[in-house]
C-alpha cells in the first residue's frame, strides 16, 4: 500500500548493491526529457558564475603575459627549487582528470549502475581538467614560445626530441588522454544531442545540434552500433586511466632527487589521481543536483556508493604515504632519511600535515554511513580533499628540491602573487568551460537514465518522489490492462 | 549528407594547414636566403676577382687566420683607387669609385650593409673552413659573378650539418654553439 | 665573429667609431634596412691586429699597492679580460678577484665622462681647455696667495715614476710634496720593519717555515701583497708532510684564520701581552709572562705554553703581525723581535729581497693632520687623485666639513666618490688600463704599465694635464716631453727602442726614481690618540677581502660572497653565537653598534670565529655616493670609530670598545649559504697529515657509520673514462654502419680520444674566490644583485640583493664554506670547496632534457646548448651538485630592467661566449671556447695540442694554483697524473655520476700535543 516517506531513523540502513540502483521517482521517459532538458535554460546565477569564471581567467591571462615578457623570475622560484606552483597545479589537474574516465569507462565495464547519473558530469570535468592541466607544462617553460620543440615533427634542423625524457612522454600521455576522453564524452553525448535536436526550436542551435548528433535517428541499428562503439571506447580508455598518471609520475620517479626517486610512484599517483578526481566530482555534483533539482536522479545512494570508492582510494593513498616513509627508513639512504624527516618535522611540516590530514585522516569518516549519506559533509570533505591533493603535489615537488644532496644549496620557497593569480586563472579556465557545457548539454545522460528507470512505466501514487534518506518508496500494484 | 561531410572535413584541413605553416615558420624554416640589399657602393667583385685575378684574401685578409674574415679597410681600397680614379682612360665614368673617393675624402668608413649573418649563438671559425679547403663559393655562392652580392645559401643549421656529416667532421652541438 | 652584434645589442662597431672614425658624420651603426645590421670597416687597419683574434698587452695592476703584472686581452680594440702575467715576479701569472674587476672600473657606467665644474652647487660639463684653464688660474691664485706651502695634493699610494714626477711638478710649482695615501696599508708593520730591517716589506718565505704564527696578519685577505703571499702559502701547504703548521692568533678568525690549523682566540688588545709571552718563550724564559698573558687573553695558559715551546723548537718559523689596534706598532716590534730571536730573519723573512711596493706610503696620521689643516682653513687648494678620505676616514673626523673650509678643490678622480662629489673641479684621470706608467715591485724590477685600449670616455691622464699646466705659455722646446709617455721614455734607459721591447713582457730591470724621503717623524704618538670608548664588546674593523677600500662600485665584487660570511651586496655585524643568544639576537636582526665616534647599524651575522667579547664589521661598503652599484649599499663601520692612530700613525681600526644592542627591525641576510654543515655527505674531505701515505685508506665515515665510496683508491677513476662512448655504442649505433659517429674513438675527428677533466686540490685552496670572479669575466655571467635589478622580483624589498635572497646568483663556480667539528669551540675546522659543473661522464641532467639542450660531447664535456634550451629546468632538478643556473630575467637583454651590463660595461663581454637570453639554463662549460680556440690554433699550425697548452679561466686566475685542467685521457697532461693522487675523490660518487672534476683531500695538521688522527672530514 502506498506510504509516505518514513522518518530516516526508523528505517533499516540499506546497503544497496551498486548494480541495481533505481530511480523510483522517475516515472517516464517524458519526465526524463522534460526535467533534464529543462536544466539547459540559462539562469541569472549561471551568468554571474560564468562572469566570475571569465574574470579569473582574464586575471590569469594578464599575469601570464606579464610573466612571458618579464621572465619566469616574477614567479616565486627559489633555486634549486626550479619547479613550483605550476608543476604542482599541473599534476593536480591531471589528477582531477582521472575520476571522469574511471567512472564513465571502468565502472561501465564493471556494470556499476550508480555511475549512470554522475558519469556525464564527471566526464565533462575530466575533459576540461585535462585541458587545464595541458596548459601548465607550457606555462612553466622558460621560453614558452618554443614549446613545440617537444613535439616530434620533421624539420630542417635534423633534431628530434629526446625520447628518454619523461617530459616528452608527458606530451604523448596528455595528448592521447585528451583525445580519447573527448571522443568518449562526445560519443556518449550523441543520443542526447539528438534528443536536444528534436526539441530545439532555435534554427541555429538546431542546426548545430543536428550536426553534432551525426544524424542520430534512434534506430535499432544505430543503437546496436552505438553500444558496441561505447563498449569499445570504454575498454580503450580504461588502460589510459592507469597509464597517464603513471607517466606523469615518471617525471618525478625517473629523477634521482630524494623523495622523487621511488618505485611506488605510479600506483601511488594513480590512486591519488582517482581520489582527487572523486573529490572534485563531489564538489561539483552535490551543488549541481541541488540547483538543478536533480536530487531524484543523483540519489543519496549514488553518492553513497561513490563515497565508498572515495574511501577506498583514500586508504590506498594513505598506504602509499606510509610506504614512502618505510622505504626511506629501510633503504638506509641517509639523504633520503634526512629528506623525509625534514618533510614532516622540519621546514615543511605544515604542508605535510595538511596533506596527511586531508587525504588520509578526514576521509576515514566515510566509514560511517551516516556521514556518507550526509551531502553537506560530503561536500565539505570534498573541499578538504581538493586542498589536500594540491598539497600532496606541493609536498612532493617543493621539499624535495629544497633539501637535496648539496647542503650548501638547501633553500626555501615562497610563491608570489604571480603564481597565485595563474593558479586562479586555471580555475577560471576550468569553470568557464564547465559552466558553458552544462547549459549546452545535459549533465545527466538522458539515454542511459532511461535505461534504468522502472522497466514498465508504472504510475506512482506517492506524492513525494523520494524521501529524505534516499529511500525508494514502494510502487502501487499493477493496474490491469496496462500491456494492452 | 554531403553538407555534413563538408562541415566535418574543412575545419580539419584548415587546422592542419595552419599548424604546418606555423611550425615551419616559427621553427626557423624561413631564412633571409636571397637577401640582396642595396649597398652604399655597388661594389662589383667581378672586375677585381675575375678581371684582376685578385685573391679573396687580399681584401678579406683574415679569413684564413681568424674566425672573422675581415673587411678591407678604407686604406686598402684607396691603395689602388687613389690611382684608379673615377674616370676610365676612355673617359667613361666610374661612378662607384667616385663615391668611394668621397667617403675617403670625408674620412668616413663605408657603412656596408651586412648580408651573411649567422645568429650570435653560432660560432663560425672562417679559418678552419678556409684552411680545410672549403672554397668561399661553397658557402657564399659565386660571389665573383654577383652584382649585387646576395645570400645564396640559406645558412640553416641543417645545411651546415649535412656538409659536416658528409665531410666526416665534428657535428655535435658544442662545435658551434657555446 | 667580431662583426656580429651580440645578443645584448652591443654594437661592437660603436667602439670602432671611437677607435677609427674621427669625423662626426660617422655612419650610424646597427639596424639599417636589413636586420642583419651594418659592417663598418676600419679606415686604416691597426698593425699586428687581426679582427676576431685577441691582442695581448702586458701592463700593471693598480687595484692595490702590490703592483701585480697583468696581461690585458683585447679584442677589436677593447679590453675584455685580465690575466696574471706569468713572467711577473710578484704574482707569477695569478690574479685576484679585485685585479680581475679592474675591468669593471674601466667600463664603469658611473665614471666621469669628462671634466666637470661645480657652478653654484650644480655640476656642469666643460671642455678640457676650459677645465685646464680654470685649474691653472686657481693654481696660480693659490701660489700667489702666499700660502703655496699649504696646498695639499693627495695621491693614491703607488710606486714607480709618477710620485717622483708629481713631486717634481709640485716643487716646480713651488708647492709641498704630495701625500701618498693608502687607507688599508699596514703602516705599523712597515714602521716596525723599517726599524728592524730598514725595508718596508721583506719578502716572506712560507715554504721554508716549519711553523707559521700570525697575529691578525691576514696575508690571504688584504695584508701585504696577498697574491704573492697566497702563492707562497699554497706552495708551502702543497708540501703536505713537510708543510708548516699554521697558528692564527687574534680576536677574529679571518679568511686567513680559517686556513690556519689552530686558532687562539685572544681578547682584542691582549695581543701585545701574548706576543711578549711568546718572545719570552722563544728566548727560553718567563713562565710568569705566559700565565699573565693567558689571563689577559682569556685563553688557557697551556695553549700558550705549548705554542711557545713549539715556536722555540720549530725552526725556522715565521711570525707575522697585522694587528690594527692602538698597539699595532708595538706588537709588530715584538713580533720582529721574536723572528730575530727564533733566527727567522734571512731564512723565512728576507729583508735582502724586499717588496718595493710598500715603500713611500704616508701614514694615515699624515692625512689626518692634513685634514686638520683644512679644518683650520689654512689650505687654499686641495688636489685629490684616487683618494677618498671622506669615506676612508671615520665620520667623526669630519673630513667633509674640513673639505668645506677649502676654497677650491680639484679631483683627478675617475669616479663620483664622496670626495669628488665635494670638489669644485673634476679633471677625470684615465683608468690605469688606459694610461702609461710603471711600478717598482722589487728593488731592481720595474713593472711597466701601458694602455690596453683607447680611453673609453673624455678623460685625460693626470700626468699629461700637469705637464700641460706646467708648459702653459712656454714654447715647446726640443727634448721637452710633450706628454707623460715621452717623459717616461725620455728617462728610460735605452730610450724608445728599449722601452718598446720591454713593453712586450711589461717588465724591466732597474729602478724608478724615488721620491725624496720625508724627515723622520718624532717618536711622540701622533694625535689624536684613539678614544677608547666604553661598552662590553671590542670592535674590530677589517678591510673586506673582496672589496678592498674602493671595490664597491664593481658589481663583480659586490656580488662575490665574502669568503667568510658568504654575504654579498650587504654589510653585516659579526657577533659570536653565544653573545647573540645572550642578547636574543637572531641572524638578520639589525643591531646597533655604538662606538666612540658614533653608531652604525647592520644586520647581525652569527660567526663562531670570534672571541666572545668581540663584534666585527668589514670595511668597504656603506658609500653615500660612488655610483649605482655602491651608493646606499651596506654601512660603513668607520662611522662608529673615533679618528685615532697608533704610534706608527696607522688608523687604529680595532680595539675600541662598543655597545651593541638590538635595533628592533630585521633584514634578511643576503647570503649564498644554505646549510653551513656537510651533514656527513663528504663534499669537502680532509685527512690528518699522519694519515698520508696509507693509500687513500682513510675513507671518511658517514655519521651513519659506513664509508662513502669515492676515495680514488680504485683504478682507474671511472669518471675519467668517457662512458658516453660506451653508451653511444648502445644507443647511437646504427646496426647497418659499423661506426658509432663521433663517439667512436676511431672516428676521423678523434674527439672521443680526449676527456677534459679537472682536479681541485683542497690542500691548496684557501677560499679566496678569485676563480669565481675570473669565471664572471670569462663567461659573460650576469650579476643580478644590483638594486635596479630587483624591481620585478616579487615579494621582496626592492633593495640590492633581492635576486640573491631568492638564490638566483649565477656564479658558475661557487665557493662552498663548510664548518667542521664543534663550532662552539675555537677548534672548528673549515672546508672550502669550489663547486662547479662536474661534467659527469654519466650525467643525470642529460637524459631528462626533452630537447637535447644538454648532452655529452664526445670529448667528455657536458654541454649546454643555450639556443636549444626551452627552459623546463628539469636538468637542474636532477643535478645532485646543483650547479645549473637559470636566466630568470633578461639579464642579457638591453631592453630589460634587469640588464646586467649597462653601457659601457657591455664592452667587456667576451665575444667568444654567447650572452644568454632569458628563460634558458646555463652552467660551467669547462671554458669550451678556450678549448675550441686552442684546437683551432693547433689545427692552424698543423699540430696536435701540446700538453698543458692552455687552461680554463678559474685555473688561470687561481692564486693558490689549486685548480688543474686538462685532458685526463692523455698521460702527458698534468691533470692525468693528479687524478692518481692518493687524496683524490669524487663528490657523491655513490650516485655513479662519473664526474670529471676530481677533488684532492685537504690535509690537516693537528697540534703536536694532540696529534691523534683529528678532523677526518665530513663530520
Amino acid at each position: 500500500m502506498a506510504t509516505v516517506a518514513r522518518p530516516a531513523e526508523e528505517m533499516p540502513r540499506p546497503n544497496i548493491p551498486s548494480a541495481n540502483i533505481q530511480l523510483p521517482a522517475v516515472r517516464s521517459y517524458q519526465q526524463v526529457n522534460d526535467e533534464i532538458i529543462a536544466t539547459l535554460t540559462p539562469t541569472g546565477a549561471w551568468f554571474i558564475g560564468l562572469g566570475i569564471a571569465i574574470t579569473c581567467l582574464l586575471i590569469g591571462i594578464g599575469t601570464w603575459i606579464y610573466q612571458i615578457y618579464m621572465g619566469l623570475g616574477v614567479a616565486g622560484y627559489n633555486p634549486p627549487v626550479m619547479w613550483g606552483v605550476y608543476i604542482i597545479t599541473f599534476v593536480f589537474w591531471i589528477g582531477i582528470g582521472h575520476a571522469g574516465t574511471l567512472i564513465s569507462a571502468i565502472l561501465y565495464l564493471f556494470r556499476a549502475g550508480f555511475r549512470t547519473t554522475i558519469y556525464r558530469c564527471a566526464e565533462a570535468m575530466t575533459v576540461f581538467a585535462v585541458m587545464t592541466a595541458g596548459l601548465f607544462p607550457i606555462l612553466h617553460l622558460g621560453r614558452p614560445w618554443k614549446f613545440f620543440w617537444l613535439i616530434p615533427y620533421p624539420h630542417w634542423r635534423f633534431i628530434w626530441p629526446n625520447f628518454k625524457s619523461p617530459l616528452v612522454w608527458d606530451v604523448f600521455a596528455i595528448l592521447t588522454y585528451l583525445t580519447v576522453s573527448t571522443t568518449f564524452l562526445f560519443v556518449g553525448l550523441v543520443p542526447d544531442i539528438a534528443a536536444l535536436r528534436d526539441r530545439e526550436t532555435n534554427p541555429v542551435r538546431k542546426r548545430i545540434y543536428s550536426i553534432l548528433s551525426l544524424g542520430w535517428r534512434n534506430s535499432d541499428r544505430e543503437w546496436r552500433h552505438f553500444t558496441r562503439a561505447y563498449l569499445f571506447l570504454a575498454a580503450f580508455s580504461t588502460p589510459l586511466v592507469l597509464s597517464v598518471h603513471s607517466v606523469v609520475s615518471f617525471d618525478f620517479a625517473m629523477a634521482l632527487v630524494p623523495g622523487w626517486h621511488a618505485t611506488i610512484f605510479p600506483p601511488y599517483f594513480v590512486a591519488g589521481a582517482i581520489f582527487s578526481g572523486l573529490g572534485m566530482v563531489f564538489t561539483i555534483i552535490i551543488p549541481l543536483r541541488r540547483w538543478f533539482g536533480l536530487r531524484h536522479y543523483v540519489t543519496i545512494n549514488h553518492l553513497d556508493a561513490a563515497a565508498k570508492l572515495c574511501l577506498f582510494t583514500s586508504l590506498v593513498v594513505g598506504l602509499a604515504y606510509m610506504t614512502e616513509f618505510w622505504v626511506a627508513w629501510f633503504s638506509g639512504n641517509k639523504v633520503e632519511q634526512e629528506y623525509f624527516l625534514n618533510r614532516v618535522f622540519g621546514q615543511w611540516w605544515w604542508a605535510a600535515w595538511i596533506m596527511l590530514t586531508c587525504n588520509m585522516i578526514l576521509p576515514l569518516t566515510l566509514f560511517s554511513q551516516r556521514l556518507r549519506r550526509n551531502t553537506t559533509w560530503l561536500f565539505i570533505l570534498s573541499l578538504f580533499i581538493n586542498l589536500g591533493m594540491w598539497f600532496e603535489r606541493f609536498v612532493i615537488v617543493v621539499p624535495s628540491l629544497s633539501h637535496e644532496y648539496e647542503p650548501w644549496q638547501w633553500t626555501t620557497y615562497a610563491p608570489t602573487w604571480v603564481d597565485w593569480s595563474i593558479l586562479l586563472g586555471s580555475f577560471g579556465w576550468f569553470s568557464m568551460w564547465f559552466l558553458l557545457f552544462i547549459k549546452q548539454f545535459p549533465v545527466i545522460a538522458i539515454a542511459e537514465v532511461k535505461e534504468i528507470i522502472p522497466p514498465r512505466l508504472r504510475t506512482h501514487t506517492a506524492t513525494t518522489d523520494i524521501d529524505a534518506a534516499g529511500q525508494h518508496v514502494d510502487y502501487s500494484p499493477e493496474t490491469p490492462g496496462e500491456h494492452d | 549528407m554531403t553538407t555534413r561531410k563538408k562541415w566535418a572535413v574543412y575545419p580539419g584541413l584548415v587546422a592542419l594547414a595552419a599548424a604546418a605553416v606555423l611550425l615551419s615558420a616559427v621553427s626557423g624554416g624561413s631564412t633571409p636566403q636571397g637577401r640582396a640589399p642595396q649597398q652604399p657602393i655597388i661594389f662589383p667583385h667581378n672586375p677585381h676577382v675575375v678581371g684582376l685575378q685578385m685573391n679573396c684574401l687580399y681584401c678579406h685578409s683574415s679569413a684564413n687566420k681568424s674566425p672573422d674574415p675581415g673587411l678591407p679597410a678604407m686604406s686598402t681600397c684607396m691603395g689602388c683607387h687613389t690611382v684608379i680614379g673615377p674616370r676610365r682612360p676612355d673617359g667613361t665614368a666610374r661612378p662607384e669609385v667616385a663615391k668611394l673617393q668621397q667617403f675617403a675624402a670625408k674620412n668616413q668608413p663605408i657603412p656596408w650593409i651586412r648580408i651573411h649573418k649567422v645568429p650570435d649563438y653560432v660560432q663560425f671559425p672562417h679559418m678552419r673552413h678556409v684552411n680545410a679547403g672549403v672554397t668561399c663559393q661553397q658557402c657564399h655562392g659565386p660571389v665573383q659573378d654577383m652584382l649585387p652580392v646576395y645570400q645564396q645559401q640559406n645558412l640553416n643549421m641543417g645545411w651546415c650539418i649535412s656538409c659536416h656529416i658528409q665531410q666526416q667532421v665534428r657535428y655535435d652541438c658544442s662545435v658551434c654553439h657555446y | 665573429m667580431s662583426d656580429t652584434t651580440q645578443q645584448t645589442g652591443v654594437r661592437r662597431r660603436e667602439f670602432l667609431k671611437i677607435l677609427g672614425v674621427t669625423s662626426a658624420g660617422a655612419a650610424t651603426v646597427g639596424c639599417g634596412p636589413s636586420e642583419a645590421g651594418r659592417l663598418i670597416p676600419y679606415l686604416v687597419s691597426p698593425d699586428q691586429t687581426v679582427p676576431g683574434v685577441s691582442t695581448y698587452f702586458a701592463t700593471t695592476c693598480r687595484e692595490c699597492a702590490a703592483g701585480c703584472g697583468v696581461i690585458a686581452e683585447t679584442r677589436d680594440g677593447r679590453a675584455i679580460k685580465l690575466e696574471g702575467n706569468p713572467e711577473h715576479p710578484i704574482n707569477r701569472g695569478a690574479i685576484c678577484a679585485r685585479g680581475q674587476a679592474a675591468l669593471q672600473g674601466l667600463y664603469n657606467p658611473d665614471r666621469f665622462t669628462g671634466p666637470r665644474v661645480k657652478r653654484n652647487g650644480q655640476w656642469a660639463d666643460i671642455t678640457w681647455a676650459e677645465a685646464v684653464q680654470l685649474f691653472r688660474q686657481r693654481l696660480d691664485e693659490a701660489r700667489s696667495g702666499g700660502r703655496a706651502g699649504d696646498v695639499v695634493f693627495l695621491n693614491r699610494h703607488e710606486t714607480g715614476s709618477f710620485p717622483f714626477f708629481l713631486d717634481q711638478w709640485l716643487s716646480q710649482m713651488g708647492l709641498p710634496p704630495h701625500l701618498a695615501v693608502d687607507p688599508i696599508l699596514d703602516h705599523a708593520v712597515i714602521a716596525a720593519n723599517r726599524e728592524a730591517y730598514g725595508v718596508a716589506w721583506p719578502s716572506l718565505s712560507f715554504a721554508d717555515a716549519r711553523l707559521i704564527v700570525s697575529f691578525d696578519a691576514d696575508f690571504l685577505d688584504s695584508w701585504g701583497a696577498t697574491v704573492a703571499h697566497q702563492l707562497d702559502f699554497a706552495d708551502a701547504r702543497a708540501k703536505l708532510r713537510d708543510a708548516p703548521r699554521f697558528v692564527y692568533i687574534g680576536a677574529r678568525r679571518s679568511l686567513t684564520g680559517l686556513n690556519a690549523d689552530e686558532w687562539i682566540p685572544v681578547r682584542s688588545g691582549s695581543e701585545l701581552a701574548v706576543a711578549n709571552a711568546l718572545l719570552a718563550a722563544v728566548r727560553g724564559a718567563g713562565r710568569a709572562d705566559v700565565a699573565a698573558a693567558a689571563q689577559a687573553a682569556d685563553v688557557p695558559a697551556e695553549t700558550l705554553q705549548r705554542l711557545g715551546a713549539e715556536l722555540a723548537s720549530a725552526r725556522p718559523s715565521l711570525v707575522l703581525s697585522g694587528v690594527t689596534t692602538v698597539q699595532a706598532r708595538d706588537v709588530a716590534r715584538v713580533v720582529n723581535a721574536i723572528n730575530q730571536a727564533a733566527g727567522n730573519v734571512g731564512r723565512t723573512i728576507r729583508p735582502a729581497e724586499p717588496l718595493s711596493s710598500f715603500e713611500g706610503a704616508e701614514s694615515m696620521a699624515e692625512l689626518g693632520s692634513a685634514v686638520e689643516r683644512m679644518r683650520d682653513g689654512r689650505v687654499p687648494l686641495l688636489m685629490v687623485r684616487g683618494v677618498n678620505p671622506v669615506f676612508t676616514m671615520p665620520k667623526s673626523a669630519q673630513v667633509a666639513e674640513a673639505l668645506g673650509r677649502v676654497p677650491f678643490k680639484v679631483a683627478f678622480t675617475s669616479y663620483p666618490d664622496e670626495t669628488a662629489e665635494l670638489c669644485d673641479l673634476v679633471l677625470p684621470d684615465h683608468h690605469p688600463l688606459e694610461s702609461w706608467g710603471d711600478a717598482q715591485v722589487l728593488p731592481n724590477v720595474v713593472s711597466l704599465q701601458q694602455p690596453a685600449m683607447d680611453p673609453v670616455f673624455r678623460t685625460r691622464a693626470t700626468a699629461d694635464v700637469l705637464l700641460e699646466v706646467a708648459m702653459a705659455g712656454t714654447p715647446p722646446a726640443p727634448g721637452r716631453p710633450v706628454d707623460y709617455r715621452s717623459w717616461l721614455i725620455g728617462r728610460f734607459p735605452g730610450g724608445a727602442a728599449a722601452f718598446a721591447t720591454a713593453l712586450a713582457t711589461g717588465l724591466t730591470s732597474g729602478t724608478t726614481p724615488r721620491v725624496t724621503p720625508r724627515a723622520p717623524r718624532p717618536e711622540a704618538a701622533p694625535t689624536p690618540a684613539p678614544v677608547e670608548g666604553e661598552g662590553d664588546f671590542a670592535f674590530i674593523v677589517y678591510p673586506s677581502p673582496v672589496l678592498g677600500a674602493d671595490g664597491a662600485n664593481k658589481p663583480w665584487l659586490q656580488e662575490l660572497p665574502d669568503p667568510v660570511s658568504k654575504i654579498c651586496w650587504q654589510s653585516w655585524v659579526e657577533i659570536h653565537p653565544e653573545s647573540a643568544a645572550r642578547m636574543d639576537i637572531q641572524p638578520g636582526d639589525v643591531v646597533e653598534v655604538q662606538g666612540p665616534g658614533g653608531t652604525v647599524r647592520a644586520p647581525a651575522y652569527l660567526y663562531p670565529g670570534l672571541q666572545r667579547e668581540t663584534v666585527a664589521m668589514a670595511f668597504g661598503r656603506g658609500h653615500t655616493a660612488y655610483g649605482r652599484f655602491a651608493k646606499d649599499v651596506g654601512a660603513n663601520p668607520l662611522d662608529a670609530l673615533s679618528p685615532g692612530f697608533d704610534r706608527a700613525g696607522m688608523a687604529a681600526w680595532s680595539g675600541s670598545r662598543v655597545r651593541v644592542r638590538k635595533a628592533g627591525d630585521y633584514v634578511q641576510l643576503v647570503t649564498t649559504e644554505g646549510s653551513a654543515r656537510q651533514h656527513g655527505r663528504g663534499i669537502g674531505r680532509a685527512l690528518a697529515v699522519n694519515e698520508l701515505g696509507r693509500g687513500g685508506a682513510s675513507g671518511e665515515e658517514h655519521a651513519g657509520g659506513h664509508v662513502i665510496p669515492g676515495d680514488a683508491s680504485h683504478e682507474p677513476l671511472p669518471g675519467l673514462r668517457a662512458p658516453i662512448a660506451a653508451d653511444a655504442e648502445g644507443d647511437l649505433r646504427d646496426p647497418k654502419k659499423n661506426e658509432v659517429g663521433m663517439y667512436d674513438p676511431a672516428h676521423p675527428t678523434g674527439m672521443a680520444k680526449r676527456r677534459w677533466a679537472m682536479t681541485i686540490d683542497l690542500a691548496r685552496c684557501t677560499g679566496c674566490s678569485a676563480c669565481v670572479t675570473a669565471c664572471y669575466a670569462e663567461n659573460n655571467i650576469p650579476t643580478v644583485g644590483a638594486a635596479y635589478q630587483s624591481g620585478h622580483t616579487q615579494g621582496l624589498p626592492k633593495t640590492a640583493g633581492a635576486n640573491i635572497l631568492r638564490s638566483r646568483e649565477m656564479a658558475w663556480i661557487r665557493l662552498e664554506r663548510y664548518w667542521e667539528g664543534d663550532e662552539a669551540s675555537p677548534d672548528f675546522e673549515t672546508r672550502f670547496v669550489p663547486m662547479l659543473c662536474q661534467h659527469c661522464g654519466n650525467a643525470p641532467c642529460e637524459p631528462v632534457c626533452p630537447v637535447f639542450a644538454t648532452y655529452h660531447s664526445p670529448d667528455g664535456l657536458n654541454v649546454q646548448v643555450y639556443n636549444r634550451c626551452v627552459g623546463t629546468r628539469y636538468c637542474s632538478n636532477n643535478c645532485p651538485y646543483k650547479v645549473r643556473y637559470f636566466n630568470w630575467f633578461g639579464y642579457g637583454e638591453t631592453d630589460r630592467p634587469q640588464y646586467a651590463w649597462p653601457e659601457p660595461l657591455n664592452w667587456q663581454l667576451n665575444p667568444d661566449v654567447t650572452v644568454r637570453g632569458k628563460g634558458v639554463m646555463e652552467k660551467c662549460t669547462f671554458c669550451v671556447q678556450r678549448i675550441r680556440e686552442a684546437e683551432n690554433r693547433a689545427r692552424a699550425e698543423g699540430r696536435e695540442l701540446v700538453p698543458d697548452e692552455f687552461t680554463v679561466a678559474c685555473a688561470q686566475a687561481c692564486p693558490s694554483r689549486a685548480i688543474v685542467f686538462g685532458d685526463a685521457a692523455d698521460e702527458q697532461w698534468t691533470v692525468a697524473r693528479q687524478v692518481r693522487d692518493e687524496r683524490a675523490y669524487h663528490v657523491f660518487e655513490e650516485l655513479n655520476t662519473f664526474t670529471a672534476v676530481v677533488y684532492l683531500k685537504k690535509v690537516t695538521y693537528p697540534a703536536p700535543a694532540a696529534a691523534a688522527p683529528a678532523a677526518a672530514g665530513g663530520e
